[in-house]
């Protein structure tokens, strides 16, 4: 049977795009937070004509689809899980189709890269507002998939937000576009997000926005990590929302500064860095409120970065984070939660006592403006006792956000790794108002399977790529 | 139009609203779902067969959290209601819609209402960020929560804005709420002959971007105030106390260069002028008007605005235009208020103005004659996906149904 598979996907990419050798499909069998299966084949299809006849031939030969962008996902959404199934890669489907200036939107395709995008309309002087850690290989469509994130968006809104319109390949091969000023149903809004659960996004119409004139970023330094927090709810609670309000711990910092010479200060336990796009006319105001708040919140400095570089190396050291992380320790586990942004100190305590309690390094580096967590734990993987004290203080994360009114993904997405903490946070009613709109697009449970909605037991490995 | 002879019922409680849709589904009949009544003009008019289920009495504030920027509040609650409580904490949610004491929040996102200051605070689905839904067989069914990022499964609550009441009956809906600008300043600027393109196109070119810049033709009794040779623009800036000045010289010489010598600064009553616009989106001139929304691109809007209003002249009938230049949208409103043969004349004005624009679709005009007309514009390309939506939402079709697009 799966012979048969491979000989008429060959037929219709070209032997050269359908991978089936262990090795190359080994590949495939991870994104960064677990490894699953090997799928049945890789494809990697041009067009959506192409798209579209690889999904009428796996129907044919029962084969689930999974769609995947570049594997840096966090929660084993890409991967094949039982095994088998066709992988789609849009490592050829990566262009912008079309740059609509004057009505600051852009027609690309979903293997185009995030920061690529941003990078392609900058002399329009637009950009592309949602900014992942991952953008320098993560793309529109798996962005599009996850409704990803990033620091911009504590006031730019997530991918959602910035989706116009989708074309889309359904589970029986027919294409369709959807627009989010069509009469009728917010389709858009449905399968942004839904892990590729309810079709396959060939391209996107997506908003650009204009450059900032001007962008400030300051630096924030507090001799413990409440402080710090206390002070990002209060600049929230002012009704100041800067462009991003991230935080980072000491233990983040010193490995970044190891990894980037940043020029965080080392001897904090807590770092804030705010960004601030805008006009130059709002700046001083705007810098003049917040250091008043954070000196009232007992910040040790505050540091304004005067120049471009300065700016960039303080975003690089960000953006790195995680990736400095590997200087610690082999392996590390990031998990994603949101709490209302008023409950970040308790939530940044219980994170502390789950990881002490579970004796291990977390690390926090995240959107504080925001409430969105990501405690790093640092581990081993050869080391059994700490692979299981990692679930166990991950587990407790979620149990204590749930607690504090949170939810147990702010942009990583559910995929495999959550799916069946769903019914933590959400009652059977809910769950099936959700897979009332599976049944419509995915009725045989083939796009994605394993993923999102609760069940099974997990039976794939965590681990992390070295 | 709201039937007459059609039967009421309040729910007090959504445990009452649920066993109420719970017997109506299992015994076939159907209901008629109404916030407000603010936008009656939207969709297919109700067959006078149905249960009219009123959700006013499902009103209030359930939580609100002024340091977490979020709130959460019941669907029958009143925009105003909801301002007010804000205002205090000097916050605020641009849903932007008309009439705001009257219409409620679950009204305004099961309209999909869309306001002009969207494209720069976002989309009322975009501030929402939980929603308690009551599907057609009674259950309730809650999505997202009050953290204002959260990607825990499908999107459910911004799928349910702008389905009309056809999938369920939005009780609760969670927002994230937004700091008030620091200041707020409002113009109104008549347009002398032959300064429309350049004022529109410098509106649009502003670095600092208005919350709301609008061409007005037409509306001269509902929205006060001078108008020239070819209408005047309405603007509406907020920002800090700092940017506003700059914004305020920007704006000023922008109209300049576009040959417009006279800005009225209507300072203290900006927040009443922009009401008063608000209102006009869906004003009626007895039973004698209609009014589309025409969602077209920033760069063909004038043309768009232009196109429209001259198709409305031509039936000889007096054209109102509203056009958003930040967003790209074009409302005309036709009416005639001394005539009796409107109706002759609307559907084969439904059909030129679906030449100009497929979508455009009808947001107000209780007229006898709308059951014929396109309401809802042509159907999405997605339009099969939707029906099978309903089926699987409503399979027996017990909320509104027939009043939304294609027969759903």
């Amino acid at each position: 049977m799966s012979a048969g598979v491979e000989d008429r996907l060959r037929g219709a990419l070209g032997a050269e795009n359908v991978k089936t050798a262990p090795e190359d499909l080994s590949v495939y069998s991870f994104d960064a937070y677990s490894e699953g299966k090997l799928p049945t084949a890789v494809v990697i299809p041009c067009d959506t004509r192409q798209v579209s006849a690889i999904v009428k031939i796996a129907r044919e030969f029962e084969e689930p689809i999974i769609a995947r962008g570049a594997g840096t996902g966090l929660c084993g959404g890409a991967v094949s899980v039982e095994g088998g199934g066709i992988i789609v890669s849009f490592a050829r489907m990566h262009r912008l189709l079309e740059l609509d200036a004057a009505n600051r939107r852009a027609h690309v395709q979903p293997g185009l890269v995030n920061l690529q995008l941003s990078t392609h309309v900058a002399g329009a002087k637009l950009f592309y507002a949602p900014d992942p850690a991952s953008q320098r290989s993560s793309t529109i469509g798996g962005n599009i998939a996850t409704n990803a994130g990033g620091p911009h968006c504590l006031s730019y809104g997530t991918t959602v937000n910035h989706v116009l319109g989708l074309e889309i390949v359904d589970e029986r091969g027919d294409v369709f576009t959807t627009d989010v000023d069509d009469a009728g149903y917010d389709v858009t809004a449905a399968l942004v997000g839904s892990e590729g659960t309810l079709g396959i996004v060939t391209s996107a119409w997506v908003r650009l926005l204009r450059l900032p004139e001007a962008t400030r970023v300051w630096l924030a330094a507090f001799s413990d990590i409440e402080s710090a927090s206390e002070t990002v709810s209060a600049i929230i609670g002012a009704g100041i929302l800067p462009t991003a309000l991230e935080m980072m711990d000491s233990v983040i910092v010193s490995a970044v500064e190891q990894a980037f010479h940043a020029g965080y200060p080392t001897d904090a336990a807590a770092v804030l860095l705010i960004e601030n796009a805008g006009f130059e006319d709002e700046m001083d105001g705007c810098e003049a409120a917040m250091q008043t708040i954070a000196t009232q919140h007992g910040a040790l400095s505050w540091r304004s970065a005067r120049t471009q570089a300065e700016r960039d190396a303080l975003l690089a050291g960000r953006k790195g984070a995680v990736g400095a992380i590997g200087r610690i320790a082999p392996n590390y586990y990031t998990q994603d939660v949101t709490v209302p942004r008023s409950a970040l100190p308790k939530a940044l305590r219980a994170v502390e006592a789950a990881a002490r309690e579970n004796d291990l390094v977390v690390g926090n580096v995240f959107h504080a403006g925001d409430g969105n967590l990501h405690p790093l734990l640092v581990y081993d993987k050869r080391d059994r006792r700490q692979v299981g004290a990692v679930l166990a203080t991950g587990d407790a994360i979620l149990r204590a956000a749930i607690d504090l009114g949170g939810t147990i993904s702010g942009e990583h997405g559910i995929g495999y790794e959550k799916r069946d903490a769903m019914t933590r946070v959400y009652g059977t009613e809910d769950l099936a108002a959700m897979a009332r709109v599976r049944d419509v697009f995915d009725p045989q449970r083939t796009r994605n399977p394993e993923k999102i909605f609760p069940s099974g037991t997990r039976c794939i490995e965590l681990s992390v790529p070295a | 139009m709201t039937p007459q002879t059609a039967e009421r019922a309040a729910p007090k409680s959504v445990e009452e609203l649920c066993a109420l849709l719970a017997r109506c589904d299992r015994e076939g009949t159907r209901v008629a779902v109404c916030g407000g009544e603010t936008l009656r003009g939207m969709g297919f008019p109700p067959t006078g067969n149905e249960l009219l289920v009123q959700t006013a009495a499902l009103k209030g504030i359930v939580a609100y959290g002024p340091a977490d920027l979020t709130v959460a509040v019941r669907g029958g609650t009143t925009l105003k209601t909801l301002a007010s409580r804000l205002k205090r904490e000097r916050q605020f949610l641009p849903l932007d819609a008309p009439k705001p004491g009257h219409a409620t929040v679950g009204g305004t996102l099961a309209a999909g209402w869309l306001g002009p200051r969207r494209h720069r605070y976002g989309r009322p689905r975009d501030l929402l960020i939980g929603s308690t839904i009551v599907l057609a067989d009674g259950t309730v069914a809650r999505a997202g929560g009050m953290v204002v990022k959260n990607v825990a499964g499908y999107d459910m609550s911004r799928f349910y804005v702008g389905s009309f009441g056809t999938l369920g009956v939005l009780v609760q809906a969670n927002f994230k709420t937004l700091p008030m600008p620091g200041a707020a300043r409002a113009f109104l600027a008549p347009l002398p002959e032959g300064t429309r393109t350049r004022a529109l196109a410098q509106l649009r070119a502003l670095a600092v971007e208005p919350s709301v810049a609008l061409w007005i033709d037409g509306f001269e009794k509902e929205i006060s105030g001078d108008a020239g040779a070819e209408g005047r623009v309405f603007v509406l800036l907020e920002h800090t106390e700092a940017l506003l000045e700059r914004a305020t010289r920007d704006l000023r010489s922008a109209l300049g260069r576009a040959g417009v010598p006279e800005t009225q600064i209507v300072d203290a009553r900006a927040r009443d002028m922009f009401d008063a616009i608000l209102d006009a989106y869906v004003s009626t001139v007895a039973d004698r008007s209609i009014t589309y929304r025409i969602a077209t691109m920033p760069d063909r809007l004038e043309s768009c605005a232009i196109e429209a209003r001259d198709v409305v002249r031509r039936f000889a009938l007096d054209a109102g235009v509203i056009a958003d230049v930040m967003n790209g949208d074009v409302i005309v409103r036709a009416s005639r208020s001394d005539t009796r043969d409107l109706s002759l004349k609307l559907q084969v004005l439904d059909d030129a103005l679906h030449q100009v624009e497929p979508r455009a679709r009808v947001i107000a005009g209780d007229h006898p004659v709308r059951p014929a007309l396109r309401v809802w514009g042509a159907d999405p390309p997605a339009i099969e996906r939707m029906r099978a939506l309903k089926s699987a939402f409503d399979p027996h079709a017990t909320l509104n149904p027939g009043r939304f697009i294609s027969g759903i």
